[in-house]
């Protein structure tokens, strides 16, 4: 979920997908930045939050876990967090928090700007660390956030009485959006964004269910990057295009037999949480060196929602990833693993994500019980560089191996 | 009727025996429901004649439960776990948990494995709540929780019923802060003495605890206002009970004046108001309350009412008793920490775990912080 930082290739095709999707990244911060520029009043905005209200109302945001990725990607990740603890912030807050709320007072950092805000919007269908984050900005900065609440559903399926009050919110988010802004909602425009935001994310679920060839025409890990545009772009009709151009070029990589996974395909994984952003090349390496291949991650689903009237909208949003109960979140997972025939899971202890690890012990262990699969794990961080070990991440990845060899000689 | 030293006595044995109640109670053919932090509706359970019992872990060796959770999830969660896979809780009918933070949502869907053997029962708020849509999701939970209660112990609810234990919980609170608010004139009470007045509360059906409550304030109230003046502390966190903690204090003249200690103050702020229906009642209750780290505050109300508290009790300080991986508490540390620095009221931050043994960096700091208030 940051955009990308590979180092870019040689003369990029202006027609490839990677461009595109690169270019919307950019010309994302940028068009928050002109807008601010021109006295509109822009937001920063939780990467789950309701994104047809704004894109409805042409309301600019920008989203901090975003920025707080490529501020970890780009090596900034310790220096951030640090300072968010000598304000008092615990370390044991998650890291991309930490960051933000660094950022809210450095203003102006090397890795990765955005204007301040005029307002937050908040969703906490990820986390309620949210909320706690949103909070502190909010106060800080002295300007008014909206919450939509969608809380954690204990059960399988979606009650009547959760989409009601999320409904009641999404109504209520609107008017206080139009209040802070004053732009106002219009029902046909809505209606485009929805229309939009199907067909990308249709695009977006299509190209990367492209993992489930043999081999795959992706690394696994291109999807972390891209994931960006789905995030940030999804209501606009240059996502939408983008994401048409990776299915065809992916499916044109099954054709021809070629893949972006530099090396043979010798093993194929599950990959369980948010990337490492500090660690990205080593866990990328790491992978590599042995011929792994992340080809399943519930990370991928998590911001292609498909619906076909509001309420279905409302469901979607709360039946994101982090929203729902083990057996659903089991069974969403044990679905893709099998869809892409994963041989192994590795799963990311996050140590910033509390609701992402806190029974990640228990479901893994029915996954694997599930799929007949390996699972091991590792100890990281989505941002701070100090909770990961290199040494154990390469010792549980041989882990993997060996036993997913194991497997593959007794079957 | 019972003098002060027995009174405190009796305080002490519920909140240092809480084996004992949940014996006492079953012994009595009564059902127990366990009630997981930070707010659960025990007056639900209570109208249905059942026992509500606070679930707050304990200080213990985790060994079990490191099956289920990472270590860096707080020590309440993890602490609860641990005692019922260990077989504690045996004996009560069902398990309430609250989903109002990341950590509280994983207790319960690591607990249907854990423990199997105690139905959990999830109550599921709202954070936008001082709303109607927000009041009619309160309801819903409430609802699934008396469906899920009925099913556990094969109780009836009745409205009416209702109406009797809100009734009885609104007498209550009024008498927990009452006793709080005398409890700053008699520097002669201990900080463990305080601690367990808040503490068997949990562990006891709220009218016997008011009756005993009751006793201490009539014994208060007749003795003349004692002398001697000790160092006044207002406390802030989600527990502060941790026996080497309240020794320090007690070793080092600190009286707690007033607290915003989840486990003790936040429970009695707010009364049931009249409705329609019992039910209503309650769950408009829910949706007054504010001020605590787990419901959704941009305003951040709870800086300013313990700086306000701290004034209205004139307390040299404020004392934060951090529960560690609790990160609702340690975001709200920094605007408690601006709030008390814009007012000049000195603060101080520990750090506690329930697996904590050593309090040796907690006594040192807490030594510079009473040189500090002296």
């Amino acid at each position: 979920m940051a955009e990308e930082v590979k180092k870019t290739r040689p003369a990029p095709d202006p027609n490839s997908a990677a461009y595109k999707l690169n270019q919307i990244v950019a010309r994302h911060y940028k068009e928050v930045a002109e807008a601010k520029a021109r006295g509109e009043k822009i937001g920063w905005c939780a990467s789950n939050f309701p994104q047809e209200i704004f894109q409805t109302l042409g309301v600019k945001v920008c989203y901090p876990e975003n920025q707080a990725a490529a501020i970890a990607a780009r090596g900034g990740g310790e220096r951030m967090c640090s300072e968010s603890e000598m304000e008092g912030y615990s370390n044991d807050i998650c890291a991309y928090a930490r960051i933000s709320l660094a950022y809210m007072k450095d203003k102006e950092i090397p890795e990765q700007n955005m204007p301040q805000p005029d307002f937050v919007l908040c969703c906490n269908n990820i986390c309620n660390c949210m909320i706690k984050w949103y909070e502190n900005i909010a106060k800080e900065l002295n300007i008014p956030m909206i919450l939509i609440d969608i809380p954690f559903n204990p059960d399988y399926e979606v009650s009547q009485e959760q989409i009601d009050y999320v409904s009641g919110q999404f109504r209520a988010a609107i008017k206080q959006l139009e209040e802070i802004t004053g732009k106002k909602w219009d029902e046909e425009r809505f209606k485009e964004v929805c229309a939009i935001s199907n067909r990308t994310s249709r695009a977006w679920l299509e190209a990367t269910s492209y993992t489930k060839y043999d081999p795959s025409p992706l690394n696994g890990f291109d999807l972390l990057n891209h994931m960006a545009v789905a995030v940030c772009a999804r209501g606009t009709v240059e996502a939408a295009e983008a994401f048409e151009t990776l299915l065809k070029e992916y499916k044109q990589a099954v054709k021809d037999g070629t893949s972006t996974y530099r090396g043979e395909q010798k093993y194929r994984i599950m990959f369980e949480g948010i990337a490492c952003w500090p660690h990205l090349r080593v866990t990328s390496r790491g992978l590599r060196d042995r011929g792994m291949n992340m080809v399943a991650t519930i990370y991928a689903d998590a911001f292609g929602l498909l619906y076909d009237d509001f309420e279905g909208m409302i469901r979607c949003y709360c039946s994101v990833p982090n929203a729902v109960n083990l057996e659903k979140a089991r069974d969403n997972r044990v679905d893709i693993a099998k869809r892409t025939n994963a041989e192994g899971l590795l799963v990311h202890t996050n140590r910033s994500c509390k609701l992402w690890s806190g029974f990640m012990y228990e479901m893994s262990k029915q996954i694997g019980e599930k799929c007949n699969i390996p699972v091991v794990s590792f100890d990281g961080d989505q941002a701070d560089p100090r909770n990961f070990s290199e040494a154990q991440y390469n010792t549980r990845l041989d882990g993997l191996m060996e036993t997913m060899d194991a497997q593959k000689g007794g079957n | 009727m019972a003098n002060k030293t027995e009174l405190l006595e009796a305080f002490h044995k519920v909140a240092t025996n809480p084996a004992a109640q949940l014996k006492k109670y079953t012994d009595a053919g009564l059902k127990v429901v366990g009630c997981v932090p930070v707010y659960t509706p025990e007056e639900i359970i209570h109208s249905m004649g059942a026992v509500p019992m606070g679930v707050w872990g304990a200080d213990t060796e985790l060994k079990e439960s490191k099956q289920y959770f990472p270590a860096f999830i707080c020590s309440i969660m993890q602490s609860v776990l641990e005692l019922g896979m260990r077989g504690t809780y045996n004996g009560i009918s069902a398990l309430v948990i609250p989903s109002l933070c990341d950590s509280l949502k994983c207790l319960g869907q690591n607990w249907k494995y854990a423990v199997p053997g105690i139905p959990f029962i999830p109550m599921t708020y709202p954070q936008n709540r001082n709303n109607e849509v927000g009041f009619q999701f309160v309801k819903a939970g409430y609802n699934r929780v008396i469906a899920d209660l009925e099913k556990a112990t094969g109780l009836h609810f009745d409205d009416a019923e209702l109406a009797k234990s809100n009734e009885v919980y609104n007498h209550h609170n009024a008498l927990m802060r009452k006793v709080s608010k005398l409890l700053a004139d008699h520097p002669e009470i201990t900080a463990e003495q305080r601690s367990d007045i808040f503490k068997s509360a949990t562990f006891m059906r709220k009218e016997e605890h008011s009756e005993l409550v009751e006793q201490l304030i009539a014994a208060l109230e007749a003795e003349p206002a004692a002398t001697g003046k000790k160092i006044r502390i207002v406390t802030s966190g989600i527990l502060a009970d941790s026996p080497s903690l309240l020794a320090i204090l007690d070793e080092n003249n600190m009286q707690v004046v007033a607290d915003d200690v989840a486990a003790e103050s936040r429970q009695y702020r707010t009364d049931i108001p009249q409705a329609d229906t019992a039910l209503d009642a309650l769950c408009r209750k829910f949706c007054a309350m504010g001020n605590c780290s787990v419901l959704y505050d941009a305003d951040k109300t709870r800086a300013d009412l313990i700086v306000q508290m701290a004034k209205e009790q004139k307390a040299d300080g404020v004392l934060v008793v951090l529960t560690k991986f609790c990160d609702p508490e340690e975001f709200d540390y920094v605007p408690i920490k601006h709030a008390c620095e814009a007012a000049g009221i000195p603060q101080l931050l520990i750090e506690v775990d329930r697996q904590m043994n050593n309090y040796e960096q907690a006594k040192t700091a807490l030594l510079t912080f009473k040189e500090m208030l002296s």
